[in-house]
């Protein structure tokens, strides 16, 4: 519905004010306007209103009933000097490391994997992609009773073949370990279908140039297939960086009895739990909002380090670098050329 | 009416209309003759609710809407004051009562409804509990938490004790004696627990006190000697290896199931979510007794009527129906909330023998818990202070963090979010 609103006021208007005399503009395209503004308000009251609201909230203390004190840039000033809060960054990062890398290499793997898939395809892109579509608040309780210190399925695995019990929920890096898992599991498949849409659009020509200048399946991966899909790989890097800061439901799930729902030591409060717990667990509304928009700027931050790591200008890029290997090159010649007229 | 395009718009937009409207016209939930109450699951006798969505008593013309609120309830609550609208005209609170207390213009003084004749009814420190420090009565006693001492039988006879609850008593009177115990225990079973984890033991120790973190004008407490010294009871039960290191609720439960936690002190709702749920096989094999180190009480909640209600008396009316000893006894039942006013302690309701633990009248061991509990004065920011303490004491039990250094960390913790919450 937006998409289609958006456009067609624009083009109705502008052939009905060249074809007529000009006044009554924005009574003409009245309708127009009306039929469109559904979207509009309902953006205003549940998107726009909410954001600009959260930022006020933030520069006041407000427990959520009584009445909002202005304490100007307090709840900043505190963020800034609370040891939770930067566990929170640091954990958010090591759970977003864990699952992003593993989950987008094996996207990948798996993604060729269907590419090249002869029998029951569709079979196996419903399988992968089904975690995706299920209910993570589902998927937490099963990984919890899988990750459980003391009657879970991995410990007496690990029992069984004779390793040592691992206290997977207690420690610190259980804890960021089992968050990790549950989020690859549930992302991997999303991932991968999104690697094969880009796998299927590169043509098959050049991969045929390849094999005909006899290339091997590894350089035809990483000369072809690896650069051909650069958009394609940052737009999920983009994606899993926005998702991976914003996790919240899996410690919320896996530690959700108590009021510290990041679980002992806080290793699993990320920085949406710890805004959650704020707000909704101590009715801390003006930090809890101080925290969100701490948040927006971190996403903000990691957007652009992707965006200048993997995307970026092509051409320019390449150019310069062209460039410079030429230069290079010459320059390691001239050498030469200098070594043997010396000698 | 065919669902033309025209049609549905129409209706669509007259929904949106009646929608937006209506949150200006109308602050109470529900219709004129309803009274709206929101609660969490498990928290009242299903049959008494089903007659007061029939009728009020006493109040014919009137019925209750009752609304069971699965998760995050609290928000739930405070969202719907916050929004100053379709606010429900009774909602049950929680033994955080007290984080209600800077909001209590939000609620009804009870005592102007009549409340006051009825004190006499109930036990005089929930009673207190639910009145605010300038003396507003904004909060009505529900169900209690008395504590006690939940032993396993079996194990206790292998390890040679007298499962007889009057020498159990005897054995552990204090908690010091009771760590013997679980030593004792421990030896002849090993593996046995006697806590889930470190923060019941300093929970229930703190439990037992005549105070906890804050006097009632403002004066903090929570860095003096009996919190200090529950703290490091906890820290010592720990260190005797007779927790079982349970931190989330499946871990908890799992260590009933299997058996390794032996005893619990814990108060009467751990009878239904403990071992009747999670160990049902082990039925007849547990006992209850006096807890080591006095009486206590964790939990129990409360119902107040909001500032916003359509007939408080007719809410009262209801609410001190619903909380008549009569009432409570039945509540007790089904699903076991442990009633408020004494005078149910003896209703054949309660005395009865219960097979899960061997025949016992459970009832009279947490009677009389809840009538020696000295009463303690429960502040707004008890949660704010006891959130941090707990953090660090799990940190002690699941990842070996040395017990000065967490008190430290503890301490400095609460004095930042106290200072920020403007309490000193």
């Amino acid at each position: 519905m937006a998409v289609t609103s958006k456009t067609a006021p624009v083009v109705t208007t502008t052939t009905a004010s060249t074809a007529e005399k000009p006044p009554n503009k924005y009574k003409q395209a009245f309708p127009q306007y009306a039929a469109v503004s559904p979207f509009f308000i309902l953006f205003a009251i549940f998107g726009a209103f909410p954001v600009l609201f959260s930022i006020w909230i933030s520069f006041h203390s407000w427990d959520g009933i009584g009445q909002m004190k202005w304490v100007g840039l307090e709840q900043y000033n505190y963020l800034l000097s609370d040891v939770t809060f930067w566990k929170t960054i640091g954990n958010t990062m090591i759970i977003w490391v864990l699952s992003t890398v593993p989950m987008l290499l094996l996207a990948l793997v798996i993604a060729n994997a269907l590419h090249n898939a002869t029998r029951l395809r569709t079979f196996y892109r419903i399988a992968y992609f089904i975690p995706n579509v299920t209910s993570v608040v589902a998927i937490t309780l099963v990984f919890g009773s899988i990750f459980s210190n003391n009657f879970g399925l991995l410990n007496a695995f690990l029992r069984s073949i004779g390793v040592g019990e691992v206290q997977w929920l207690t420690s610190p890096w259980g804890i960021k370990i089992a968050i990790a898992t549950i989020v690859t599991w549930r992302w991997v498949g999303y991932n991968a279908i999104i690697y094969l849409a880009g796998l299927q659009a590169i043509s098959a020509d050049v991969y045929e140039a390849a094999k005909v200048d006899g290339a091997s399946p590894r350089q035809t991966f990483w000369r072809i297939t690896v650069p051909m899909m650069r958009p394609v790989i940052l737009f999920t890097a983009v994606t899993s960086t926005i998702g991976g800061l914003q996790i919240f439901t899996e410690s919320r799930v896996l530690f959700g009895d108590t009021n510290n729902i990041g679980g002992p030591g806080d290793a699993g409060l990320t920085i949406v739990s710890y805004l959650y717990q704020s707000a909704f667990i101590k009715n801390q509304f003006g930090y809890g909002a101080a925290i969100g928009w701490a948040l927006f700027i971190l996403i903000v931050l990691f957007s652009i380090i992707n965006w200048r790591l993997i995307g970026g200008n092509d051409d320019e890029r390449l150019t310069r670098r062209a460039a410079r290997r030429v230069e290079r090159r010459i320059a390691a010649q001239n050498a030469k050329r200098e070594a043997a007229d010396v000698r | 009416m065919t669902l033309s395009r025209r049609h549905f718009l129409a209706a669509g937009s007259a929904i949106a209309a009646a929608g937006l409207t209506g949150c200006g016209s109308r602050s109470s939930l529900g219709g004129s003759h309803e009274l709206s109450m929101w609660t969490w699951v498990g928290s009242v006798n299903d049959d008494l609710i089903g007659q007061a969505e029939k009728a009020i008593p006493g109040y014919d013309g009137m019925k209750l809407a009752m609304t069971r609120i699965g998760s995050n309830y609290k928000t739930k609550v405070l969202t719907a004051l916050a929004g100053k609208s379709l606010v429900p005209d009774i909602v049950a609170i929680n033994d955080d009562v007290a984080t209600y207390f800077p909001n209590a213009d939000q609620f009804y003084d009870l005592n102007e409804l009549g409340a006051k004749d009825l004190e006499k009814d109930f036990l005089p420190w929930k009673w207190k509990w639910g009145v605010t420090p300038e003396g507003k009565m904004m909060a009505y006693p529900m169900d209690t938490g008395p504590t006690a001492l939940f032993y396993r039988t079996d194990i206790f006879q292998k390890a040679g004790v007298d499962i007889d609850p009057a020498a159990v008593a005897g054995v552990a009177p204090d908690w010091d004696a009771y760590i013997a115990l679980g030593k004792k225990l421990k030896q002849a079973v090993p593996g046995s627990a006697i806590t889930d984890n470190i923060t019941s033991i300093y929970g229930y120790r703190m439990a037992q006190q005549s105070k906890r973190y804050m006097t009632p004008d403002g004066q903090y407490l929570g860095d003096q000697d009996h919190v200090r010294q529950a703290f490091d009871l906890a820290v010592r039960v720990v260190k005797e290896g007779l927790s079982a290191n349970a931190q989330n609720s499946s871990d908890k439960n799992a260590v009933v199931t299997n058996g390794k936690l032996v005893a619990f002190m814990g108060a009467v709702w751990w009878a239904q979510l403990g071992p009747k749920n999670a160990a049902p096989k082990t039925k007849g094999l547990w006992r209850v007794t006096a807890a080591p180190g006095g009486a206590g009480n964790k939990g129990g909640s409360f119902l107040a009527i909001t500032k916003y209600c359509k007939n408080p008396k007719a809410a009262f009316a209801f609410i001190s129906w619903l909380e008549s000893a009569k009432n409570q006894a039945q509540a007790f039942l089904d699903p076991v909330l442990f009633p408020s006013t004494p005078a149910s302690y003896t209703d054949p309701k309660l005395s009865a023998p219960d097979p899960f633990f061997g025949g016992q009248k459970i009832v009279d061991v947490f009677a009389e818990s809840a009538k020696k509990y000295p009463g303690a004065y429960f502040s707004p920011y008890d949660t704010i202070i006891d959130t941090p303490i707990s953090a660090e004491l799990v940190n002690i039990e699941a990842s070996g963090k040395d017990p000065d250094q967490a008190w430290a960390d503890a301490q400095r913790q609460v004095e930042r979010e106290l200072t920020r919450a403007g309490a000193i």
